[in-house]
């Protein structure tokens, strides 16, 4: 028996995460589809002049661009492909520290969790695709983007932030704070312990 | 709460563009990057001698496998949401300078398990190591900061504790 909140919190969070991997993997096409709308919804008034349609396959949004491969003249159109789900794991880390904690209205966190964490997906696929069209692509194609050095320096930090920093910090974040009672116990416990002690 | 949360978010935001910078990056994040390939291969050759370091880069003189230490895998992003979760938070500096040594050593130190993990990972199957690299070790890395975080808040007085002069002995604690 485990009588320790917390030790019982970290093995429940570790036995909950390859369950909630699992669900989130094989049901990213579902669980992401809000978050593809809201690329959508951004990229085609904000970046109107910049992409023709986003579609969703699986878990990969791809954006076609008006933008050319080659010279002005030359056919076709350049089209990115961004994987979703390197934005979206903090979903199932959410999940299972949600699950771990065991509160009573677990479902409601859970549902706030995954409506708080979207748009911070969107920011990570929309901030990939314009570095992949601002910065990495080839001068001729950066080019046709219009974005200034300023533009591309914010594009930069946006992608940098939006990939290392937001994908895992935010879950914690959202995590702490649909939690508070649950570690204000955790304190709680202790300092009744020390007390007794 | 919500002091902490705003707190917490702009020195994130202010270490993260610190650590960006071209200096941060030549003096720190380049040098540590590189000792941390030093120490994982160090820690490897115990049992592999097969593997040896070259700046950031861990590969195996076996196989030519080889896994080069990028942003996100040198557990500097990891030390900066603690750092800054821990400054931010209301307790006395003495437990946070503790907490801050304590927790880099327990982040950096899941951090080398990782980069080890990887490169055996990678040589054993790549879908595996993709899976592992992309998804796994992030959340991991973060479960692990959060846990150190969990750790340290339950073990620092509270902050009207710490101000509050000490409670008056009972009555009979003097005979």
């Amino acid at each position: 028996m485990i009588k320790s909140p917390l030790t019982r919190f970290i093995l429940l969070a570790l036995a909950w995460l390859p369950v909630t991997f699992a669900i989130w993997y094989f049901a990213a096409p579902i669980l992401l589809w809000p978050a593809k709308l809201l690329i959508n919804l951004v990229a085609r008034t904000g970046f109107a002049d910049l992409v023709r349609s986003v579609d969703l396959a699986a878990a990969t949004v791809a954006f076609t661009t008006t933008l050319r491969p080659g010279s002005a003249q030359a056919g076709g159109a350049v089209s990115v492909d961004v994987n979703m789900l390197l934005y979206a794991f903090g979903l199932p880390l959410f999940a299972a520290l949600t699950l771990a904690a065991r509160q009573r209205d677990w479902w409601r966190a859970l549902a706030l969790g995954y409506v708080v964490l979207l748009p911070f997906i969107a920011w990570g696929v929309l901030a990939d695709f314009l570095k992949n069209i601002a910065i990495t692509a080839s001068p001729l194609i950066a080019s046709q983007t219009g974005f200034s050095a300023w533009q591309r320096e914010v594009i930069a930090f946006a992608f940098q932030f939006g990939s290392l920093i937001l994908p895992a910090v935010v879950p914690a974040i959202v995590w702490v704070l649909t939690h508070r009672k649950f570690l204000e116990r955790l304190r709680d416990r202790r300092a009744v312990r020390q007390a007794s002690g | 709460m919500i002091r902490f949360f705003v707190l917490f978010l702009v020195l994130l935001a202010l270490l993260f563009a610190l650590e960006l910078t071209p200096w941060a990056q030549a003096w720190f994040v380049v040098p540590w990057t590189n000792a941390l390939a030093t120490i994982s291969t160090s820690i490897v050759t115990l049992f592999d001698p097969n593997v040896v370091a070259t700046g950031k880069v861990m590969r195996s003189t076996v196989n030519g496998f080889a896994v080069s230490i990028e942003a996100g895998c040198n557990g500097v992003e990891a030390t900066i949401v603690l750092l800054a979760a821990m400054l931010a938070f209301p307790a006395p500096w003495k437990h946070k300078w503790i907490g801050l040594a304590i927790g880099i050593v327990a982040v950096q130190g899941l951090n080398v398990i990782r980069v080890i993990s990887l490169f055996y990972l990678g040589q054993w199957n790549h879908d595996v190591f993709e899976w592992a690299h992309l998804y796994v070790w992030q959340a991991l890395i973060m479960l692990d900061v959060l846990i150190v975080w969990l750790i340290w808040v339950r073990r620092v007085p509270r902050i009207d504790d710490a101000r509050s002069p000490p409670a008056a002995p009972p009555a009979f604690a003097g005979t």
